[in-house]
């Protein structure tokens, strides 16, 4: 017997005032189901799911609850119904305890807190679904992964059976994507319902049972999980069959262009060494991949290079001359151009135009500025340059640089560095966040670059990338670089041992 | 029920609308006031905006008191447009005025007057910079919020005034009075128009909005200023000074300050005395706030608030309503200002 539909939505329209962001959706949810909702950025996942939950109104369409048409005004409503969500950026009070976050906003909990009771309800849910965090820590204390859980269990404390989950993978480590899943499966066991948003192909295909492709703000297709194949997937998101694998000429890189020796970067914030005696080259015209998990002194070390953080032991060279400690202003006119991980707190201003943010490398120099003027015509001109050649998708390049979609941001800031024609560009996880068709175009862009002889360090989480495209590999592990390999001689299985911790020469 | 929903764009009518509202609401809130001590509110605002905007003799007063409110706000809205909160200009109007009157007081009187006045010009420019540059050294370099600093400054600066008043400064023929003696003719602002007090500071007051404009539009510094307002870490990364800048920023503005302070006492009151209007320095605040930190927007507002100032006096004298009142209109307009923030990027909307 087939499972009860516990959520319809029927023809749904968003119109804003100059996109249609959602167009005459149906989707329909049941009981027990992984629900992936699958889609580039800008698809309209993310306004779907706000109209789900009561943040936007719909401009036409029904939302069926349990077959009854339900009124979803507010996040409150939402709640009523038993709709649940789980935000990419989580909504917990640092400062506050876990069990004080759990709590925070329920009306009926009287005038005290009562401990006991609340500890009591959630250990039945931590033993229910795996979800085991300490109540009396507070929340700047726990990791990543370990906030997400408080925030499932708000959710499911509020006594939510539809959860939305509006990629949850983003912000994990890779090893902490599988105990989630494993926390997903769970809660499907119990008879909740899940939608689960993301653009990433392996995790639709390792956790759901079914598929709906939004593409252009329209429901493409509803499939079985195991009726298609990956590829199949990737082209209903895009439209077109996506290159996963790409032609890499064969070049020989010897000449050093950079040389960071055996530097130690320390940090104010954490009062540690972040980088211990590090040592690495980057030779001209090749890809150096940087792998390594996630806050293992890769950020700091890139940083340093580029004059972000203070080097306090060691130095780096640049063609020959000592850069270390140099002002970030000095290292990009010699030709080092970063990419920073996180575009909207480093490297963007997100409330100013696409304009003034296009200029930022650039406008103190001839032509965009004379004296102490900025010539905006020819500004705007740059603007304009940049957006075609890289075809950023842009309504109004006057208006903030926040309402673009994550990938036309990036790709913005992407081209803004290379339109400064570096000899080495530092990209920090330039892929994070985009869909298929924009992290296609940034790899094929730093595999361009290398073809052009300059030469790019790569960050990346993701091993496929570093090993697709990278010429050597360094792996770091706890602000130590634990080998460097050529890629071709070096497998998925020793970079997974380096980033653990073991060092190259011990295998 | 009522609920909010997220607004996708700001459009520019409600950009205006929550301004006027704002001080709708203030206006509301004083006419109770008035109601309370049993005078007839119709009848006060009439007065008052007839002594405001009813003649051009009115209008001229009006202009008086326009002239430190919008040269006190060209600076406010250079630091507020880095995020940097100076609530200092009082006491940098006041520093402001202690400088430019020293030159009144001690030049030689026989010295020209294009020499005296650009004395003061650049003494009042330099007391407000220097007081608004301690605020900015501490921020900058040991990390002491400004808000504080530059509040608490203006106690430490009112306190010199008075010292200066009751002390070396005092006239002796001033029967006890805290005043010093009257500015010789050299040191008084010319006037622009005959029959007015609308003097030369309202020249200084539109170069200096017109400059702001022009810095924060056209220049390298202005450019760097909105980066850093925005996101300092960003500024950082693209090599741009965030220290400096808001040195300089500061500096710039509480320079505006001082000469605001230096137009009112060699424009205006021809002596140093205790009571200068420093409160301009606050109601600017809520001048650069209503106007979205627009210059042009601050041209308007300044207006606008200079009539509710001069209108005020007069109906204190033709009304017996207490200025405090136009106090009153003003903090609420700025209570309403802030609190209607909300409206900016959500709507209310109505659903059974």
């Amino acid at each position: 017997m087939k499972n009860n539909i516990v959520l319809r939505a029927v023809n749904i329209t968003k119109k804003f005032p100059e996109t249609i962001a959602n167009e005459d959706i149906n989707f329909s949810l049941r009981e027990s189901e992984i629900h992936a909702l699958l889609g580039e950025n800008g698809a309209g996942k993310t306004t779907f799911m706000n109209i789900l939950y009561g943040i936007y109104m719909p401009t036409s369409g029904k939302i069926y609850i349990n077959d009854s048409e339900a009124e979803i005004k507010t996040p409150q409503d939402a709640i009523k119904y038993g709709i649940g969500m789980i935000h990419q950026h989580f909504m917990l009070v640092e400062p506050l305890t876990v069990l004080e976050n759990v709590i925070l906003g329920l009306k009926d909990q009287g005038i005290t807190i009562k401990k006991k009771e609340i500890k009591q309800k959630l250990r039945e849910i931590a033993n229910l679904y795996s979800l085991e965090v300490d109540p009396d820590k507070k929340i700047w204390q726990l990791s990543v992964g370990e906030q997400q859980k408080v925030e499932i269990i708000k959710v499911l404390f509020r006594g939510a059976n539809i959860l939305i989950l509006d990629e949850p993978t983003a912000v994990l480590r890779p090893q902490e994507t599988e105990p989630l899943f494993d926390i997903l499966r769970k809660m499907k066991k119990d008879g909740k319902s899940i939608i689960f948003i993301t653009h990433k192909l392996d995790e639709v295909m390792a956790v759901s049972d079914k598929i709906s492709i939004l593409r252009k703000g329209r429901l493409v297709e509803t499939v079985k999980k195991d009726s298609v194949t990956k590829i199949e997937l990737s082209q209903m998101m895009v439209g077109r069959t996506v290159l996963f694998n790409f032609d890499k000429k064969e070049k020989n890189a010897e000449k050093n262009l950079l040389n960071i020796q055996g530097i130690d970067v320390f940090s104010k914030q954490q009062g540690i060494k972040v980088i211990e005696d590090a040592n690495l080259n980057v030779k001209k015209g090749e890809i150096l991949g940087i792998a390594g998990i996630s806050g293992n002194g890769q950020q700091e070390l890139v940083q340093a290079v580029a004059g972000l953080r203070k080097v306090s032991k060691g130095k780096v060279t640049f063609k020959g001359r000592d850069i270390s400690n140099k002002s970030p202003r000095h290292i990009a006119q010699i030709g080092i151009n970063y990419i920073p991980a996180d575009r909207i707190g480093m490297g963007l201003a997100s409330e100013l135009s696409c304009v003034d943010n296009a200029i930022l490398r650039n406008y103190y120099k001839k032509p965009i500025s004379s004296g102490c003027i900025i010539n905006y015509k020819k500004s705007e001109a740059h603007t304009r340059e940049i957006v075609k050649t890289f075809n950023i998708d842009v309504a109004d390049i006057y208006a903030p640089i926040k309402l673009l979609s994550g990938g036309n941001m990036q790709k913005l800031l992407f081209a803004r560095e290379l339109f400064e024609k570096p000899e080495l560009l530092i990209a920090s996880y330039p892929t994070r966040g985009l869909d298929i068709a924009s992290t296609e175009f940034v790899r094929k862009q730093m595999l361009k670059i290398r073809d052009e002889d300059m030469s790019v360090i790569l960050i990346s989480e993701d091993l496929d990338e570093i090993l697709s495209i990278s010429d050597r590999i360094a792996v770091i592990y706890k602000g130590k670089i634990m080998g460097v390999a050529n890629a071709q001689e070096i497998d998925k299985n020793t970079i997974g041992l380096l980033m653990a911790g073991t060092r190259l020469e011990d295998i | 029920m009522l609920y909010f929903e997220k607004r996708d764009t700001i459009s520019a009518r409600i950009k205006i609308i929550i301004p006027l509202i704002s001080i709708l609401i203030g206006i509301l809130f004083g006419a109770l006031a008035i109601v309370v001590v049993g005078i007839n509110p119709y009848e006060v605002y009439k007065s008052l905006f007839i002594n405001a905007f009813g003649s051009w003799y009115a209008f001229s007063e009006t202009l008086v008191a326009s002239t430190p409110l919008l040269l006190i706000t060209a600076g406010l809205v250079l630091v507020f447009k880095m995020g940097i909160w100076n609530i200092g200009a009082y006491g940098q109007y006041i520093m402001g005025a202690i400088f430019s009157s020293y030159f009144a007081i001690f030049m030689p009187p026989d010295i020209s007057k294009f020499m005296m006045l650009s004395l003061m010009f650049f003494g009042g420019a330099l007391g407000g910079a220097i007081w608004a540059a301690i605020p900015a050294a501490l921020k900058v370099f040991w990390e002491v919020n400004e808000v504080i600093t530059t509040l608490l400054m203006n106690y430490i600066a009112l306190y010199i005034l008075k010292f200066f008043m009751y002390g070396p400064w005092k006239n002796p023929t001033s029967y006890g009075f805290p005043l010093s003696k009257p500015f010789p003719a050299s040191a008084q602002l010319p006037v622009l128009f005959n029959h007015t007090r609308v003097n030369l500071g309202l020249f200084f007051a539109v170069a200096a909005i017109i400059a702001i404009w022009f810095i924060i539009s056209k220049t390298k510094f202005g450019y760097e200023v909105k980066v850093i307002g925005n996101n300092p870490i960003t500024a950082k990364y693209a090599g741009i000074s965030v220290g400096k800048n808001i040195i300089i920023a500061m500096i710039i503005s509480g320079a505006l300050a001082g000469i605001a302070g230096m137009v009112q006492v060699s424009g205006i009151i021809h002596f140093l005395q205790v009571k200068i209007n420093a409160n301009y320095g606050y109601t600017s605040i809520i001048v650069a706030w209503i106007s979205y930190l627009n210059p042009v927007l601050c041209f308007i507002s300044s207006i606008l608030f200079g009539g509710l100032e001069s209108g005020g006096y007069s109906i204190q004298i033709s009304m017996r309503v207490s200025y405090g009142i136009v106090g009153l209109i003003e903090s609420i307009a700025l209570f309403s200002i802030v609190g209607s923030q909300i409206f900016l990027n959500y709507k209310l909307r109505w659903k059974k």
